[in-house]
């Protein structure tokens, strides 16, 4: 009986140790932040730095087109998400055009390059079986991040108007479709495709924006209702503060053609985040470094841009314009860090196996030459000798 | 009851060590597949300096009769070749190619990118003979034309691993990974990675012809296969 009582608290051990499972996987594992991190030196900064890998830039002295250095589309990732407006076939599609609409622009099934980090007001028109139908969507394009940035590289974001999204739509319902790439826990087949999530076919309570975050990487978001942007004498549309703006007619069933201008930035409201500081580093392969100047072609070094006590540019937290009310702002790094002593004396064990085996080098040669005797009269050489 | 015991721990480790990935290969890899594009070659050129300056012949094949055309800027400085086609590559940079005339798919352009990652070691008389060989397949090419994407890593077999199977008309060993799959520590796994190739549906902006799309990477045309 004792025995089975050791045997069984031998066991639970055991068992509750490979339940845990996380120590023995990490045992024998080293991490590194991954390679987003290591090209950044810091939050908002941008690199490289001390110990970080290639930059996110194009050197000096090169233009800043796609591909000129190694690794150069990093350095120019897609600026632009090309929307796929699948259907319904034969739909409209026009945008804003600051205070007018360019009409026909597409029509679907039909493409676009659209500008990252803005918003956009669409105008679908002429959809087939829905005569009268006009619906003035705005469309969130969202920015390049590294989860997306091979995605945007190579794929367009397929959009597709489906008759339950026109009748919520015409029933006065708000319909919200986000497009995102999916984290690979959630992809359920082994390529990556994007994936949609409609606000009309979740339960209720729940935004398709942030459960879209949740599973993966937002690249753009349609919100569709039914308000008219184009009434006669409108007050709250286009033309602003009671007054009829210009309008100019571009139309582009005659030929004309105008590219979307943004109706808002990517965020709901304030300005964009202030890039990363490039600080300077090395260049590309074959090419001399490069040094960022401070106060020539770089800001001078010690007079931040905002308010951050770490000297850096950082989020706009302090409201520009405004008295600094910060008191404190302190940054904890509370990462667990066991990267070991510096080494003082290295050796290096190192072994053939099987060993080295092969004739020893030679040190001693006997070397005997044994010349024939002849007697007179055996040779015919010379021959004045017979 | 001690064999029981026993018997119960292995059976309790056995589960664990089921449970962990079968590609990984217990090493730290920052980089993967799904990085942005040209930062994986960025880092080899980085790390091995001489890589970026030998012109490695890559060769693109079809499913069937068709054109790749290489890009050295602009969409007008195409280079138009019958496939299969080859053509010099660097290591470290990335080239936009179009796929397009293909016989089964009339009026399907694609246009894949080709991320260099490694080089080949032929002798060098014979170093046109022994390109990256690059092949899309019917499958691919209608996943691309489905909006969705198709990541390829393309390795060099470690001869002690190498799959013991045949290759039929000269096809490539092909395997098909999960998408959680690390492909670039799978094909380090399995040998040595040498390229990236990604093909999804998007096509240069028809109203923009200076489009980002392009690749501007030197290039060197050598003789076709």
């Amino acid at each position: 009986m004792r025995f089975y009582f050791l045997a069984l608290g031998t066991l639970v051990i055991v068992c509750v140790g490979c339940a845990d499972g996380q120590q023995l996987v990490r045992k024998n594992e080293y991490h590194a932040p991954p390679a987003q991190m290591l090209a950044q030196p810091g939050p908002m900064v941008g690199g490289p730095g001390p110990g970080v890998m290639a930059a996110n830039f194009p050197p000096p002295g090169i233009m800043p087109v796609n591909y000129m250095v190694p690794g150069g589309p990093e350095a120019a990732a897609p600026r632009t998400s090309q929307m796929k407006f699948l259907g319904p076939e034969g739909m409209h599609v026009g945008w804003q055009i600051g205070q007018a609409f360019a009409e026909h622009q597409i029509m679907a099934p039909g493409r676009y390059n659209f500008s990252q980090g803005a918003t956009y007001r669409l105008k679908l028109s002429d959809i087939p079986g829905r005569e009268g139908l006009t619906i003035y969507p705005t469309l969130h394009v969202y920015p390049t991040l590294s989860q997306t940035s091979a995605y945007l590289s190579h794929n367009a974001l397929p959009l597709r108007i489906n008759d339950e999204d026109l009748d919520q739509v015409e029933t006065n319902n708000f319909v919200t479709k986000v497009i995102y790439l999916p984290d690979a826990k959630y992809q359920e087949l082994a390529i990556a495709g994007v994936e949609e999530l409609v606000s009309t076919r979740l339960g209720p309570g729940l935004d398709p924006v942030a459960e879209a975050d949740r599973r993966g990487t937002i690249m753009a978001v349609l919100r569709m209702g039914n308000m008219d942007y184009e009434m006669p004498g409108q007050t709250n549309g286009l033309t602003m503060n009671g007054q009829d703006a210009a309008i100019d007619l571009v139309d582009g069933e005659a030929g004309q053609f105008v590219p979307p201008q943004p109706i808002g930035d990517f965020q709901a409201a304030g300005g964009n985040v202030p890039d990363a500081m490039v600080m300077g580093g090395p260049a590309g392969p074959g090419q001399p470094p490069y040094d960022m100047i401070a106060g020539v072609n770089a800001p001078m070094y010690g007079m931040p841009t905002v308010g951050t006590p770490i000297g850096l540019p950082g989020p706009p937290h302090l409201p520009y314009g405004r008295p600094a009310g910060l008191k404190s702002h302190t940054i904890r790094n509370l990462t667990s860090v066991d990267i070991g002593e510096p080494v003082d004396h290295m050796l290096i064990d190192v072994k053939h196996d099987p060993g080295i085996r092969m004739p020893h080098p030679v040190k001693h040669v006997e070397y005997t030459e044994t010349h024939p005797v002849y007697s007179p009269g055996e040779t015919s050489v010379p021959a004045w000798s017979n | 009851m001690r064999l029981s015991l026993i018997l119960t721990s292995w059976l309790a480790l056995a589960a664990t060590a089921a449970a962990q990935n079968p590609e990984d290969t217990r090493r730290f890899y920052p980089l993967d597949h799904q990085q942005p594009v040209g930062r994986a070659g960025r880092w080899q050129a980085t790390i091995y300096p001489g890589l970026s300056s030998y012109s490695q012949p890559v060769r693109i094949a079809l499913p069937s009769e068709g054109e790749v055309t290489f890009y050295q800027g602009s969409p007008q400085a195409g280079v138009v070749t019958p496939a299969p086609a080859q053509a010099g590559m660097q290591v470290g940079y990335v080239y936009r190619v179009k796929i397009a005339q293909m016989a089964d798919y009339p009026g399907v352009e694609l246009y894949p990118t080709i991320e260099l990652l490694d080089r080949l070691h032929p002798p060098t008389e014979l170093k046109d003979k022994f390109p990256i060989p690059i092949e899309l397949t019917t499958a691919e090419i209608e996943t691309a034309l489905n909006d969705q994407m198709v990541t390829k890593v393309i390795y060099l077999e470690q001869p002690q691993l190498a799959t013991p199977t045949r290759q039929i008309d000269g096809k490539m060993h092909t395997e098909v990974l999960e998408h959680d799959i690390n492909l670039l520590e799978a094909a380090d796994r399995r040998g040595r990675p040498i390229a990236i190739v990604r093909l999804g549906g998007r096509i240069p902006d028809p109203q923009s012809p200076q489009d980002e799309f392009f690749s501007t990477s030197p290039l060197t045309f050598i003789p076709q296969p």
